[in-house]
């Protein structure tokens, strides 16, 4: 069934209108103000921001710990997603259930969890009281961050890692153990490569989520703990400078975009390489 | 092996969980503080969050905004979707790649590029900017689903009805739109609860008006009283049984289409 071009384009004029008015043109806005100051172009800005010791210092922060992030969901969730890809389809389909409940509460619930479980007078110290150990403080440091950002990001890398998994060919590894190799071996020379591409997408999406956090850094974090989000609104709500919120909004929205692109070719890859091996 | 892993797989289960299901007792303290276990049990800061004229405000507009946002967002999303799937132009790919992009790009970017329009726009504090700019967030979620199904959809069965003389807008009216509404319905729930629980947004732009989680976060910063656990008890469960609606409605719809769809190529 064939749509006439005006046809089409009735059809998207709305959509298209409200994003372009309310999220393109916007966007583009910031990052013109970055290279332009309303009247001439300028560099200022950009200079601003090559010369700012906080912005490096927190442009780095958020890098690492997007990464470390990153790493730790890896790791939890890896394992995590091969037990589920082992199980029955029934099964399977429970647990996937359970583990995206969270998904369906507000991040900032989420986070305000954590205030309560690890507080000065938190659940965490409160048991260590009763067993007459001395409290902790874990809550405003970037260890609760962590806690916080795993929590909310784990079950996506967890789906991730699982939904490469169950593409790959069972058999495969029957072969392995039938040519002679040990459980070990079949897993880390037949499963584990083959599952590493969805691992690398899990953990690129991760990544790129955990750049623009803003709620959890906030709450559960110390003043040394504010990444770029915390920046911006502090720039433009306390600071009032919006011309150093555009260019550092502007330079997360890159560095996003670069995320994005390797994700394009690693999905790209990723296709032809399946494409041509299982039948599917 | 597998059973050390079972026992992982159970213990990580519990970190995603149980943070949650502490937030009841807590709530259910009849405490002016935080505490876990309660030591008597009380309704008092369920009582405490409708008697307070700012948290039921708060509900009020944000319902106000997140059914606003939803209904624009789900009759915008759907016309798209039928261009982006059965029509064939140019773009098409990139046009789809924006509609999804405020799913994936950080929130606060968009949130202060819509600050510094709608302050030359003076729609600051205005209610019809604010669920104009939570449409824009909610519209990737009925992209993606109602795209999808009508991806799934068998045309054939639309296509009959032409030849039985339904023109072309009869015959969507009659046989397709019937097939979109439960997925439509489905995107419509998570539309509603990704306006619902949107803050930094609403943070740049209402100016002073507060939606609830902007309630919710104004509060945090001054004290720590159970108000907000049972105000997140009841906002848990409302977002589970609305999802879990949802959920249960696509899928009785994919069962009854399944037996017309011919099985996939």
């Amino acid at each position: 069934m064939t749509m006439r071009r005006p046809i089409i384009l009735l059809l998207l004029a709305p959509a298209v209108l409200l994003v372009g008015l309310l999220f393109v043109a916007p966007l583009v806005g910031v990052m013109s103000l970055t290279v332009h100051d309303g009247t001439s172009f300028t560099a200022e800005p950009i200079r601003e921001l090559l010369g700012s010791r906080v912005a490096l210092v927190v442009l780095e922060r958020t890098f690492m710990l997007a990464a470390s992030v990153t790493a730790i969901c890896l790791l939890l969730g890896y394992p995590a997603a091969y037990f589920m890809s082992t199980l029955r389809p029934r099964v399977r389909a429970y647990l996937t259930y359970l583990i995206l409940l969270p998904f369906w509460v507000s991040i900032l619930i989420r986070t305000y969890t954590w205030i309560v479980i690890l507080g000065r007078e938190g659940i965490v110290n409160t048991g260590l009281g009763a067993l007459g150990l001395a409290p902790v403080q874990i809550l405003y440091t970037n260890v609760a961050v962590h806690i916080g950002m795993v929590q909310i990001l784990l079950p996506i890398v967890i789906i991730t890692c699982l939904a490469s998994m169950l593409d790959i060919d069972k058999d495969l590894m029957k072969a392995a153990r039938s040519l002679g190799a040990s459980p070990a071996q079949s897993f880390w020379k037949v499963f584990f490569p083959l599952s590493v591409s969805g691992a690398a997408t899990g953990g690129l999406i991760c990544f790129i989520l955990s750049l623009g956090f803003f709620v959890t850094p906030a709450l559960l974090g110390g003043r040394r703990s504010i990444i770029i989000a915390n920046l911006i609104d502090l720039q433009v709500h306390q600071t009032l400078n919006w011309g150093f919120a555009a260019v550092l909004a502007t330079a997360l929205l890159a560095i996003t975009l670069a995320c994005l692109g390797v994700f394009w070719l690693l999905m790209r890859r990723r296709v032809e390489f399946s494409g041509a091996g299982l039948g599917r | 092996m597998k059973r050390l892993l079972a026992v992982y797989f159970v213990l990580l289960v519990g970190f995603l969980i149980l943070p949650l299901i502490f937030l009841v007792p807590i709530s259910l303290s009849a405490s002016q503080f935080l505490e876990f276990p309660p030591t008597s049990l009380s309704l008092r800061w369920y009582a405490a969050f409708f008697e307070d004229p700012t948290w039921v405000g708060a509900a009020i507009l944000s319902f106000r905004v997140g059914i606003g946002a939803t209904a624009l967002s789900l009759v915008v999303g759907t016309l798209a979707s039928i261009a982006l799937v059965r029509g064939n132009f140019p773009g098409k790919s990139a046009l789809t790649a924006i509609f999804i992009a405020p799913l994936i790009l950080p929130t606060v970017v968009l949130a202060l590029a819509l600050y510094i329009v709608f302050l030359r726009w003076q729609l600051v504090d205005n209610v019809f900017a604010l669920t104009l700019a939570h449409a824009i967030v909610a519209l990737p979620y009925v992209v993606m689903i109602v795209s999808a199904s009508l991806r799934r959809f068998d045309t054939t069965i639309e296509r009959a009805a032409r030849v039985l003389g339904a023109g072309p807008i009869k015959a969507f009216m009659l046989v397709t739109l019937p097939y979109l509404v439960p997925s439509m319905f489905a995107a419509g729930i998570l539309a509603f609860f990704a306006s619902f629980d949107e803050l930094i947004i609403t943070l740049f732009v209402s100016g002073g008006a507060q939606t609830l989680p902007v309630r919710i976060w104004n509060d945090l910063g001054l004290k720590l009283d159970p108000t907000v656990p049972a105000v997140a008890v009841m906002l848990t469960m409302l977002s589970i049984v609305g999802m879990g609606i949802g959920e249960v409605i696509r899928r009785r719809n994919e069962q009854r289409y399944q037996s017309a769809t011919p099985p996939e190529a």
